[in-house]
């Protein structure tokens, strides 16, 4: 089976392969992708998160879902020496970049728990896959209708962050100016939530960025610069 | 229907230094000096073939993790990143850290049969002319 819908702002499309009926859980994993839009976007005024950043919550009040999203991020902004930071100067609070990878992980759980095997889930670009190999090209950064590497991904998560689509929108904590270095970089993970936290983060630390992926237990990296060179590591999946 | 991949420029290998794990190497958060190999680093020697420009060797920021400080060295060819290695990285008792290794390539442009895509589809406008939209297409 297959379904697209567009939810937290991007297409999401699930593909099933296995042979039985998945209606029931793709409801629930559009209808929680759909939660996590109301709960924890911050362009939403009512968000948990809106709140929270506004201080009208303190951290006790807060969900533990929330809390566990605040808590990967603190993890990345230290692991990154403040590149990546969720709390920017004249931006409210945006968790977006780590809430994006943790929730379609879960949604990709509530697939496993159901029982699916074979399955392929893509959110704006960030993918989730169980079984395989599927085969997961990565988006040339500058021809939209072209991959410049072929992965072959059984059983893991593929993140890419870039700045080709939104523009600068990935900042660098450190100095509060658009990050710098790099068009793409992607990341293989065995999940979502580490691949594409990992994705940004390293987009965010630029030059650096590459080889501090690297550095992360079980991240594969493919990263292409402003030059359009590649650096990847060897482990990576490629075809 | 593996090509023949044109590794770029690099070194000899086209593979970054390995740094290793040393158990008597300090992990002084600051310095730039506490994980450098002890065999000769040769930092700068990225300038195979037709690079003119002398090499920029630019050390990143350390980052401290919950397993301890990294740090790496950026050495830049123009505004390419030539390579990258490993300035400090933490003991950690049952890995030499042997990372980080990267390989350099060409940028390629390909078409090819896939099942999904990575890379950022967030606008419509963008799905629209994705490769992820004939996929979907395709499949319904």
């Amino acid at each position: 089976m297959r379904r697209v819908e567009h939810v937290m702002g991007f297409p999401v499309s699930l593909r099933i392969d296995d042979e039985g009926d998945f209606d029931a859980v793709a409801d629930a994993v559009f209808a929680w992708l759909r939660e996590v839009d109301v709960r924890f976007s911050p362009f939403k005024p009512d968000s948990e998160v809106s709140r929270y950043g506004r201080g009208e919550l303190a951290g006790g009040e807060l969900s533990a879902d929330l809390t566990e999203v605040l808590a990967l991020c603190a993890d990345l902004r230290g692991a990154t020496g403040g590149a990546f930071d969720i709390r920017l100067p004249g931006r409210g609070l945006d968790p977006c970049a780590v809430v994006k990878g943790w929730s379609v992980q879960r949604a990709a759980d509530l697939l496993t728990a159901a029982g699916a095997r074979r399955y392929c889930l893509n959110a704006g670009g960030d993918v989730v896959v169980s079984g395989g190999p599927w085969r997961v090209g990565i988006r040339h950064p500058e021809e939209a209708d072209q991959v410049c590497a072929v992965l072959a991904v059984t059983d893991a998560a593929v993140a890419t962050s870039g700045g080709y689509e939104r523009g600068d929108h990935i900042l660098d904590g450190r100095t509060g100016r658009p990050a710098t270095g790099l068009l793409s970089l992607t990341v293989v993970a065995p999940t979502l939530t580490e691949a594409d936290a990992t994705a940004t983060a390293a987009f965010a630390l630029g030059a650096e960025g590459p080889a501090w992926a690297a550095a992360r237990t079980g991240c594969e990296v493919f990263a292409v610069d402003t030059t359009r060179h590649v650096l990847r590591t060897p482990g990576l999946p490629v075809t | 229907m593996k090509r023949v991949i044109p590794v770029f420029l690099l070194t000899v290998a086209g593979l970054i230094p390995v740094w290793r794990y040393h158990p008597s190497t300090g992990t002084a958060a600051t310095t730039t000096q506490a994980a450098v190999p002890s065999a000769p680093p040769s930092p700068t020697s990225s300038s195979a073939s037709t690079v003119a420009s002398a090499p920029k060797v630019v050390p990143g920021t350390a980052a401290s993790t919950v397993k301890g400080v990294f740090q790496v060295e950026v050495t830049f060819q123009g505004d390419r990143i030539a390579s990258v290695r490993m300035l400090q990285a933490p003991h950690h008792p049952q890995t030499k850290w042997a990372i980080p290794v990267l390989i350099a390539e060409t940028l390629k442009a390909q078409s090819a049969r896939i099942d999904s895509v990575s890379g950022a589809t967030v606008t419509s406008a963008g799905y629209r002319e994705s490769l992820q939209a004939a996929i979907d297409a395709k499949g319904s």
